[in-house]
């Protein structure tokens, strides 16, 4: 049985483009979680990408007795862009709001008191926060020094160039740190919290209210955003509304999907999106993207972002996607940079703000020349194959460099040693990972040339010779056709195990390592196996020693480097859920591959909408686990569309090609709203054929198994397309 | 300055300039911010003392990681680092030590941002002053691979301000 997570054990996060909140949702920004086997509290405010404050509380003093929001909590849930959690003392209720506010990045927070007493009540409220002003990029680190400077309505916090502003809209504020009053001189050094004190008088069957907000992230960013809109607490409700009129567009302009014969899967989609969307991200500097996952995973992970753009062109978002794309682009690297791990052509593993990025992976890079292509295929915009043909050229030569001469594979490892090095000497303290490989398992050794990295450097090579067709550049692209081709030879030869059942996961210093990982698969859904050797090694994967009920581990259970509890050698990734089932998918073997969907669907329900990260390998409870990550819901979305919808998109030519694999005993599936180009496509199927409708403009070809028909703008085409047999 | 810092601040120079030319002098300034914050985050600088049997000093965040960390060990001027003669409490000054030979995956020790948590590591007194370098290994078996931390610093004596 999937283990259902208890509602309040459920986080609450709240996002807008540039901020943050994370919350237990009783009260209090307090979200205290298992990290790597001990507990830290994530809770708190987190702007432009950077941790403004631990856990962020509210005491209250009433009658002389002391109490928390907690304590008086009565109920929760969500509001117009925000959550509200209520509270009651004798006659008093409170209820508070809470918001992420976009513009100046920051979190708002307001209680209103209704009093129900026959007399004045005074309250004394105390918010209390510790300032952090670290971007969450280097994990675990609360910088020791901080200067406080009082401000009009609050206090300023700095910390090297990060900056936070704490203010307040309240009656007789005062304001201390670590217990002594702040006074007009700045105070620097070591601060353990922030106090802002207020009397708070509510009338006799009267109503009072206070409202604080934290707001920053680069000191820069923060005064020139505060020069726009001021240094008082913005409107939560205009802001909220703002919010939750924005999201309600976006949905809008989504497609809907039903199953009637699965719909847990129609559900799951529906969860799946909009956990996608809690994780898109503008924090500044022009960046654009998604947030990798929450808590420890808030920067943008450029890993982790090329899995979630082509979940984003399915949701029909091509424009987040240029943009996002371009901010990556932006900082590929044209030198070797030994001190942040770069190399020429190679895409960083993270940016933020600052702008701070750094190299120094191995499997990044190959992930874009895909999402590019798929990019042009679902927008039909051929423009910026000219303007990003040199980045993808340079990609393509960092490869090249990487190629081992002697195996004709990609070498990969020892990415981040460089930046160690190159400082070292200077450096009054050193410190390190011995991570000597940066593949998409990190945490594992998968020296040399791994199984699922080969697949990404053809991946490569067969796009960008693909793309290359449309500038016209036929010598290049025959390159690449010539080493796409001799590399998948090499592949078939050198990793399919002896008989046949599975392949090997890397090869080191020309040695075969004989491990069973998911990442195997890959090279299935590549379509790079013969068939009967795919379908064998689908079917091994799904043995019980890869295979949990809770999804798919990162290593077999049978090896003898098997650890339930680590990260790559063991655990449960819901990623690698994906992979199993888009590589049944791809061997036409619809029931299994619609289960792994169905096991990944009820994670989501079990956790009530959030996707954890990692499973234990041996029971189906999150650990070491962000509560959601994009590497967790993006790939499932996708694979509703490409894979169960059989779709491909076309835009460039006008094209959508779709041969669904619904299992056998599905009766029927119904998809609105699928954009391509600037259209949108509906398809209604049923066994006895597909029923489509194109509002968009000029006409769309579709094809099927069955033949292709055209659709002239705003036309409904019946398709004799009986669903084959498996 | 010998040769081989000089060297090494050149090249750092010239990457600087390298990504301020590429990325904007904004990019350099802040990774700066970063690189800085980080140094002066994790080893509490000060907190170095000689003891009668070894050295103490104090993280005042962990080191890259959070996390449970069932193995910590330390090494002195390149010593290999050992749990043997290491001792480590939670509240500097106050707290009660735990031996590092006692941590395992059951008794962890327990890293998690802004905690101090000060180390005594016994070492023998060769009477050289003068700089010593300090190497803390941790292991969490939740994310195996080694998380490594060096600093180079002079010790005081016990009962010397810093």
């Amino acid at each position: 049985m999937v283990p259902v997570l208890e509602v309040a054990e459920r986080p609450v996060l709240l996002t807008s483009s540039a901020s943050a909140a994370l919350l237990d949702g009783r009260g209090d920004l307090t979200l205290p979680r298992e990290t790597r086997g001990t507990r830290v509290d994530w809770g708190g405010v987190y702007g432009q990408l950077v941790r403004l404050t631990g856990p962020w509380t509210v005491d209250l003093t009433f009658d002389g007795r002391k109490t928390d929001l907690p304590s008086l909590w009565t109920s929760a849930g969500p509001i117009r862009g925000g959550w509200q959690t209520r509270h009651r003392i004798e006659g008093l209720e409170l209820v508070q709001d809470v918001v992420a506010i976009p513009q100046p990045a920051g979190v708002g927070r307001r209680i209103r008191f209704a009093s129900s007493e026959d007399r004045p009540v005074p309250v004394q409220v105390t918010s209390r926060f510790a300032p952090f002003l670290f971007p969450v990029l280097v994990e675990g680190i609360r910088p020791v020094s901080f200067r406080v400077a009082p401000s009009p309505t609050g206090v300023v916090v700095r910390q090297e160039g990060f900056a936070l502003r704490a203010l307040a809209r309240a009656p007789n504020l005062t304001i201390s740190v670590d217990g002594a009053p702040l006074t007009d001189l700045d105070r620097r050094g070591a601060v353990r919290s922030i106090e802002f004190d207020h009397t708070v008088e509510v009338p006799a069957h009267g109503r009072a209210e206070i409202q604080w907000e934290i707001r920053g992230g680069i000191g820069r960013d923060l005064e020139a955003a505060e020069r726009e809109v001021g240094g008082e607490c913005v409107d939560l409700d205009v802001v909220g509304a703002a919010l939750a009129s924005g999201e309600q567009e976006w949905l809008r302009r989504t497609p809907e999907l039903d199953f009637p014969d699965a719909p847990e899967l129609g559900i799951a989609y529906r969860s799946a999106r909009s956990a996608l969307r809690a994780l898109y991200s503008a924090p500044g500097d022009g960046l654009v993207g998604a947030v990798a996952g929450y808590p420890w995973y808030s920067a943008i992970w450029c890993r982790d972002l090329a899995v979630m753009l082509p979940a984003l062109l399915w949701l029909g978002d091509s424009e987040w996607v240029e943009r996002s794309l371009t901010s990556v682009f932006r900082f590929q690297s044209r030198r070797t940079l030994p001190i942040l791990g770069g190399e020429p052509g190679e895409l960083p593993m993270q940016v933020a703000p600052g702008p701070i990025f750094l190299y120094g992976t191995s499997d990044s890079t190959l992930r874009f020349p895909e999402v590019v292509e798929q990019y042009h295929r679902h927008a039909g915009d051929r423009g910026t194959v000219g303007e990003w043909a040199d980045a993808l050229h340079r990609i393509v030569e960092w490869g090249r460099r990487r190629v081992d001469p002697a195996t004709g594979l990609f070498r990969h490892g020892d990415e981040a040693e460089a930046i160690g090095t190159a400082t070292a000497s200077l450096a009054r303290v050193r410190y390190g990972i011995d991570s000597p490989d940066t593949t998409i398992w990190d945490s594992a050794d998968r020296r040399d040339h791994a199984i699922d990295v080969q697949v990404l450097w053809w991946s490569t090579l067969r796009v960008t010779e693909r793309l290359l067709r449309h500038t016209g550049d036929h010598q290049r692209r025959g390159v690449c056709h010539d080493q796409a081709d001799a590399l998948a030879q090499l592949l078939r030869t050198r990793y399919v195990l002896p008989d046949g059942t599975y392949l090997y996961d890397t090869i080191r210093k020309g040695v075969p390592v004989h491990q069973v990982r998911p990442n195997a698969l890959r090279a299935v859904s590549a379509g790079l196996l013969d068939g009967p050797t795919a379908a064998r090694v689908v079917g091994r994967a799904a043995a019980a020693d890869l295979t949990s009920r809770w999804g798919v581990r990162t290593l077999s259970s049978d090896d003898p480097g098997y650890d339930p509890q680590a990260y790559h050698e063991g655990q449960v990734w819901s990623i690698a859920t994906a992979w199993a089932a888009e590589a049944a998918f791809e061997v036409g073997d619809r029931d299994l591959a619609v289960s792994y969907l169905r096991c990944l669907a009820a994670r989501y329900a079990a956790e009530s909408g959030w996707a954890n990260e990692c499973y234990r390998g041996d029971r189906a409870e999150p650990f070491n686990s962000c509560f959601l990550l994009g590497f967790s819901v993006a790939p499932f979305l996708s694979l509703l569309f490409e894979r169960l919808w059989g779709i491909r998109v076309d835009a460039l030519r006008g094209r959508v090609r779709v041969t669904p694999q619904f299992p056998t005993a599905w009766k029927a599936a119904r998809l609105r709203h699928l954009r391509v180009g600037d259209g949108h496509l509906d398809l209604e199927w049923q066994r006895r054929g597909l029923v489509a409708n194109w509002s968009g403009p000029g006409t769309l070809v579709l094809e099927t198994t069955e033949g292709e028909q055209s659709l002239p703008a705003g036309t409904t085409a019946e398709i004799e397309f009986p669903v084959k047999q498996a | 300055m010998p040769r081989h810092r000089v060297e090494a601040l050149l090249g750092l120079a010239r990457q600087g300039l390298e990504i301020a030319a590429e990325f904007g002098t904004h990019s350099i300034e802040a990774m700066i911010w970063v690189a800085l914050t980080v140094e002066a985050s994790v080893y509490q600088p000060g907190s170095f003392v000689r003891t009668p049997t070894g050295v103490r000093f104090i993280l005042a965040n962990p080191p890259l990681r959070t996390g449970a960390f069932a193995a910590c060990r330390v090494g002195v001027d390149g010593r290999a680092p050992t749990a043997t003669g290491v001792r480590f409490r939670a509240s500097p000054g106050e707290g009660a030590w735990s031996s590092a030979d006692e941590v395992s995956e059951d008794r962890p020790l327990h890293f998690r941002p802004g905690d101090p948590v000060e180390f005594e590591a016994e070492c023998t007194d060769d009477g050289r002053s003068g700089p010593r370098t300090v190497r803390l290994e941790l292991e969490c078996p939740a994310i195996p691979p080694l998380v490594w931390f060096e600093f180079t610093d002079t010790p005081r004596r016990t009962g010397t301000e810093p």
